[in-house]
Formats: structure tokens, sequence, C-alpha cells
């Protein structure tokens, strides 16, 4: 995957050289291990910063949100999907976009890696290099070597969308889709669990959580100009760190992704302390699809499932 | 003063007797990483970490803090009238707390307590406390707190030093209150063990270098008007992980909070990077976009309290923000952007 | 649970129907339990999850949303939207640990007063029967 950096860099000169595009959005190198930092070019000659690799985990379409110009996005399927539904709720004009679809192998999850070294002490990765299918991370204590596929991020193990659904032309050959893959199997734990049982395991999953609001920041589909926690009048959670307010943001987060979530994983990237709160928004992608045949993203023709409904939806549980 | 030794098989000893005099606080790890928390009595702080993920700001200025109580029970003597929240102002000691995050102390200290103003929340916290540093042996490759003055081994901000020596800890008392604490924790093997060498040693493994001096000779208006920030500001996601994180940012907003009839006003964290931190009641944000809030960050940290206080930045070179920016914006690379820049 | 503890509920009712229902019952002097909070919507449609929350944040033993038949939304739709959204709210915040007799839903024309005192009698016993909530509710407590 990292021999895409070269196409991609040959399409972005050549779109900003024709006049086809006011700038191109992708990732330049990070300054530590597994990390690149979104970026914009607007230069042919600043092309040679763009690059592609195994930690550009982060939703470029969370960058397009009601931008004026036309714009070259380097998409991997779970960002087309976003950049989908960014054109069906109005953020941004397809005729703006010149996608750049990027078939993807999954990224590497940063605390995987991290976890590997935790043998007592904490152990710095001092780098992260990628050889045939091989991660090789560096510590002062050494080198490990592992299959990449076992250091995929949780959401790209699961991922059944690796190609982008739409572009304007790909950087490789489509990849193969991953197939038979059980998407829901903790969801179903979860919710095999008693009640006090399910509210103990999310108490927990939250403990840690700072209200820092990364997960909602970093997420493509949260781009309200005023977020329910900062509404005042009346305010609807209150803004100490009281397990109950962080539940209600929680909650409410996730629920305003419904139907609209892809599980491009940013959230959970993002999180400074590392809470898994996409137990959420897939629970509430299972009953989509489950309740209404809906996956998030796929066409440019169809009204997501809220926006729409059937006369015979289900109802068993209205008296 | 001289180097004490402590063996090991003494340390849980004499925590345990320091518990007496002092409320301990120590590292602790919680699922993935580690954090400063009130120690149970007998729990021991856990030295297995680089640096714990956020800083240790909250033991002196917690995230959530009540000030006043208040009740608007009519049938109550004393109802709407707010009162001071009782708080614990009993002495605590810091055991484990990193010598950048002690010296982020003394930088915050500016702010809440100086001449115009007294904060008395944070004051009695930080008076109240005994910080026992651990030094640092090996830091990591994002911190660069010999750039911003300090250093591993640090003792600006301590009270005591400890330094992991294998088979036992080394302890130098730097203040009274260090040498008290080290006496209600029994610990008084003198020792000629020299730590300059060890210091030598940690200062020399520090690999990032940041440059800093040119900063309070640049013009505020050029730096504000630079044309680097709307490329350092363009990944920004406008969380607050980077200020929250931040052992000298010492932000926080105040909130009433009633339920029923009685209520408390509380003050928590807050982040320059919330569009709502400056919002004005009229609905004009003085700082309406991204780019206004990353450069206030950075200008706040980097230019503004270097102008105001004329001491060096306000920033400790822990290098928190770097390993946790969810979209890697380095404040290495901002600073040397700010530092060399000329119009 | 102090033996005199009866159930707080809320009840959000579609003014075009269930509110009549309930007037309707009161009219016709049908007896039911006095334990709903009743507030006035102008649709099914127009409730919002965090409506929900805050009743169960304030305290609320339970919550209880009525709107009008499939078919019969005096804005022909609401209701249909509504259905959708109430389908995944009910689900996500039973599946967060909420008791599952704590949240209904339910049609009720403004002609079924017999039916608003049958459901109003059945939301009334299923929250009896799990006492007093106390998982969502936001209390005073007072932190640091």
């Amino acid at each position: 995957m990292s021999n895409y950096t070269d196409k991609i860099r040959e399409i972005s000169e050549r779109l900003l050289k024709q006049g086809k595009v006011d700038m191109v959005i992708g990732f330049k190198k990070g300054t530590v291990p597994m990390m690149n930092e979104p970026c914009f070019v607007k230069k042919p000659e600043d092309i040679s910063k763009l690059v592609w690799d195994s930690h550009c985990g982060i939703n470029l379409a969370n960058y397009l949100t009601d931008r004026k110009e036309k714009i070259g996005v380097i998409a991997k399927g779970c960002d087309s999907r976003n950049i989908v539904t960014h054109v069906i709720e109005n953020k941004i004009k397809r005729e703006q976009l010149f996608i750049i679809g990027v078939p993807c192998e999954g990224m590497i999850d940063r605390r995987k890696i991290a976890s590997m070294f935790q043998t007592g002490s904490e152990t710095e990765i001092l780098s992260v290099a990628e050889q045939n299918g091989k991660i090789i991370v560096r510590t002062k204590d050494g080198e490990k070597t592992s299959e990449r596929a076992d250091l995929l991020q949780k959401n790209c193990a699961l991922c059944v969308h690796r190609n982008p659904v739409i572009y304007d032309e790909l950087v490789a050959e489509p990849v193969a889709e991953q197939k038979n893959i059980d998407r829901y199997a903790d969801i179903r734990e979860i919710e095999a669990m008693p009640p006090d049982q399910k509210w103990q395991y999310f108490d927990d999953l939250f403990s840690a959580c700072i209200r820092c609001y990364a997960c909602r920041n970093a997420c493509p589909l949260c781009y309200c100009p005023t977020c329910f926690v900062d509404e005042s009048r009346p305010q609807w959670v209150g803004k100490s760190t009281d397990p109950i307010d962080t539940k209600t943001f929680h909650f409410l987060r996730a629920y305003h992704c419904a139907g609209r979530c892809t599980d491009c994983g940013s959230c959970e990237r993002v999180c400074p302390v590392g809470i898994n709160m996409r137990v959420l928004t897939r629970k509430l992608e299972k009953d989509c699809f489950e309740s209404f045949g809906w996956e998030a993203g796929l066409s440019l023709e169809q009204r997501p499932p809220l926006d729409v409904y059937k006369t015979n939806d289900p109802e068993d549980f209205i008296k | 003063m001289k180097v004490i030794k402590i063996d090991k098989k003494d340390w849980a000893r004499g925590l345990d007797k320091a518990s007496g005099a002092y409320r301990l606080f120590g590292p602790v790890k919680d699922k993935e990483c580690h954090h400063f928390k009130e120690l149970d009595k007998g729990e021991l702080p856990d030295f297995n970490f680089s640096n714990t993920r956020l800083s240790a700001k909250a033991v002196v200025f917690p995230q959530t803090e009540a000030m006043f109580e208040y009740s608007l029970d009519e049938n109550k003597a004393d109802h709407h009238v707010m009162k001071e929240c009782g708080k614990n102002d009993a002495p605590r000691a810091v055991i484990g707390i990193r010598p950048c995050d002690a010296f982020a102390f003394q930088l915050v200290k500016r702010n809440f307590d100086n001449p115009e103003y007294r904060d008395p929340w944070w004051v009695k916290a930080y008076e109240s406390a005994t910080f026992v540093g651990l030094a640092c042996k090996n830091p990591c490759e994002t911190c660069f707190c010999t750039s911003a003055g300090g250093g591993p081994f640090d003792e600006k901000g301590l009270d005591a030093l400890l330094l992991d020596a294998g088979e036992h800890f080394l302890a130098k008392a730097v203040t009274e209150k260090g040498k008290k604490f080290l006496q209600n924790a029994g610990w008084n093997t003198e020792t000629d063990a020299d730590i300059e060498a060890l210091k030598k040693d940690a200062e020399s493994k520090i690999s990032s270098v940041v440059h800093t001096d040119r900063l309070k000779d640049k013009t505020t208006m050029t730096l504000y008007d630079a044309p680097f920030w709307e490329e350092a500001a363009f990944a920004c996601l406008n969380c607050g992980t980077c200020t929250y994180s931040c052992p000298t940012c010492w932000c926080f907003d105040i909130q009433d909070e009633t339920h029923g009839k009685s209520g408390f006003r509380m003050r928590n964290w807050d982040s320059c990077m919330y569009p709502l931190f400056t919002l004005h009641g009229s609905g004009h944000n003085p700082r309406g976009t991204k780019i206004h809030r990353v450069r206030q960050r950075f200008m706040h940290k980097l230019k503004y309290y270097v102008d105001k206080y004329g001491d060096g930045i306000q920033c400790v070179g822990c290098g928190r923000c770097i390993r946790l920016c969810p979209v890697n914006i380095d404040i290495r690379n901002i600073c040397e952007k700010m530092n060399s820049y000329e119009l | 649970m102090s033996a005199n503890w009866e159930p707080k509920i809320v009840a959000f009712f579609c003014n075009w129907c269930t509110y009549g229902a309930a007037d309707l019952a009161g009219v016709s002097r049908m007896q039911y339990p006095p334990n709903i909070r009743v507030i006035r919507i102008p649709c099914s449609g127009r409730m919002s999850p965090k409506f929900i929350l805050s009743a169960f944040r304030n305290g609320a033993d339970g919550v209880w949303v009525s709107g009008c038949h499939p078919g019969d939304c005096h804005y022909l739709e609401g209701n249909y939207y509504a259905r959708r959204k109430f389908s995944l709210f009910k689900n996500l915040i039973e599946y967060m640990g909420i008791e599952p007799g704590r949240l209904h839903f339910s049609w009720i024309s403004s002609a079924e007063a017999t039916k608003f005192v049958e459901v109003v009698t059945g939301v009334t016993d299923a929250v009896r029967a799990l006492g007093p909530h106390e998982k969502f509710v936001k209390t005073n407590v007072k932190v640091a």
C-alpha cells in the first residue's frame, strides 16, 4: 500500500497543473511514529509533501465540510462513504470534488503496537516500518516483527468496503474485499448481558473519558454549528466529568450518527485515553441494517434511513 | 543537602509512615495508561511509566472543582446564600511526579498566585502539596524539557527528588518541605552517591532541541499575521486533547448546577480550542475560526506569556501534546516556525 | 424502596390524538393510575431523543411517548419518521442498561379512551414492577 504515494503525487500534480482543482487534501509524514498529519497542497511544487502508508487513519471527509474550493481529495473506502454522506447532506457538492480513490488494506492500530511492548514497564516506539506484509517495530530494546493482518485497527479488521464506493480515479487496482466477516460479535455479547451488567460495562468503558470531544471532532458526521453539549438554553448535559453527563454525551453523540456512521474508526483512533466508543455506533449500524436494510454511504441516490420511512417498518415495540 | 539512600524494601514502609501525615498521590496504571490519583491505604505508586497520560495538574487543579454550594429551600435559614465548599487542605504529597510536571506548577503559579490576584482554591491546594519528584532516566523522543527551561533531573518545582537506582532509591531534599517529608517517611541513611553523572547522562538522551531565543524579539503582530497559521491549523480538529493534557494550561469555565432545591457552583477545565470559549453573549465570536483558535494557543504559550513574564515560554517540554494530538500537530515545529519567522 | 413509593412517569402525548384520548378518558370519568405527568407535543415526530434523556436524567422512573396511528398523522407522515427514530432510540438506551420496561411507545387515537386507560395502566404497572430508576439520573453530587 505504501507504493500508492507515487501514484497519489502523480495524479495530484496533474490535477493542480491542469487547474482542475484548487487544492489536494491528503496526508503528510508525521513527526512521530504511526502518525501522519492531514494537509493540503495548493502548488504543484509542494506535491512531494503527500505520502501514503498504513497510518492514514484520519477520515479526510472531515476536512471537506462546507468548503468552497474545488478539491482533490484522497479517499479510502470509509472516507469515500463519508464523502457520499456529505454530498447527500449538502455539506459539499460532488462537482467540487475530484476523488482520488485508494483501495485500502486497513490501517495499523497504534494501540495494538504499543501494547505489544507493555510487559511491565512502558516502552517507547521509535519507528514502525512495513515490508512484504510484515510490520517491523523498533524500540530501544530491539525489534519485533509481526504480521500486518494482526495489527489492523479494529474497525479495519471488520471492514467490508475497502474499495472506494465513488471515485474519479483509483491509485491502484481494487483490493479483494474481506468475506464472511462477522461485524457484530462483540455487540451481540453486550446485547445478551442483563441490564445491570450492561450499565456496569458502559460505566467502565467511559470511566477514563476527559470530555475533550476528540471523538466528536474527528467525526465527519459532526458538523452542527452548535453541538448539543454547547447549548445552554436549555442545557441538555452538564459540563463536568460527572459520569452521567459523560454517558449522556456519548449516548447522544452516537445516536446523532445513526444511519450515517461508516465505522471509519476515527473516533476511537483519536481518543487520547483509548475508549472504544464504536460499540455504540456499531450497535446503531447493526440496528439500521437489521431494521431498515441500510448501510451508510453506499449510494448517492438513496436517502438516509432516518430521512425516509416505509409504511411497514418494524413496530412490535409500540403498543 | 546530602543524598539519602532508600532501600527498596523500606519503600512501602516509609510511604505507609508518611501516609500518617500526608494524603499520598501517585501514578497508578488504569487500563492502558498511568494517571495520578490519591493512593488508597497501602497502595503503592507504580513507577513503570515514562510519564502519565495526563499531567499531574489535576492534583492541584481538578478538571471539575466545586467552589460554592447553595440551597433554594426557603425553609432553610441560609437559603439563597453562596457558601464556600469545604475542602480537604490537609498536607498532600505527590509521589513520582516528573520534574517537567512539577516545574509546570511554577509557570502556572504566576497566573493563580500573583500580587493582583490569588485564586484561593489553587493556592491552598498548591501550598498543601509536597512534590516528591521522580527523575527521568529515559526521556521520550518527544521530550524537550531541556529546551523549555527544565530538565529530566530539574529540581525547580520539586521539594524532593527521587531517583530509581535499581536496588534502591536515591533521594535528595530540595526544600524544607521535602526534608520534612523524608523525615516523616523515616528515610535518613545518608550516602555519598553522586547523581550528577546520571543527570548528565539523562540530559544527553534528550534528542529534541527547540529554539525559543528569538521569540521575545518578534513583534506580536508580525507573528500574529504570519502566513504559516493556515497550514499549521489545517489538520486541527479543535478537540481539547492538547489543552487538557497540558500541565501548563490553566483555563477554566464556571457553571452553576442546580438539582431540585440545592446546587453548587463549580469550575471545569476549559479549552481555547473550543468555539464556546470566546463566544460573546451577543453571538459574536472574536475567535470564530479554527485558525484563530490554533494561533491563540501557540501565541499564548510562545509569545504572550514570554512577553508578559519575561522568563521563557509557557511550556515545560513534556511532549504530551505531541504524543496525544490526534492529527500530529507538533508544538516543536510551530515553535521553530515562530522563532525563525522574519517578515 | 420506601413502602409508599409511587413511580413518576413522564408522558409525551401528541396534541392530535393521545392528548385527546386522555381528555376523553377524563371527561368520561374513567379511572386510571395518577402516575403520569403529561407533556403535550405537536406530533410524535417532534420528539427529540434529548427529551427522553432529560426526563430520565431528571429522575423520571419511566417515559412514555404516544402518537397517532400510522396513516393518521395530522401532518401526514410525522409518526412514520418518528417510528424509525424510536426504534433505534429504544434499542440503544436498553443496550446501555436501561431496563426494557422503562420506556414505552404507543399509538392511541383521540377516540380510544379505553385503549388509553389500558396502556396507562400497563405502563404504570411495568414501571412500578421495576422500582425506582437510579441509573441515568443526574444527582447533584459534589465533585472534588
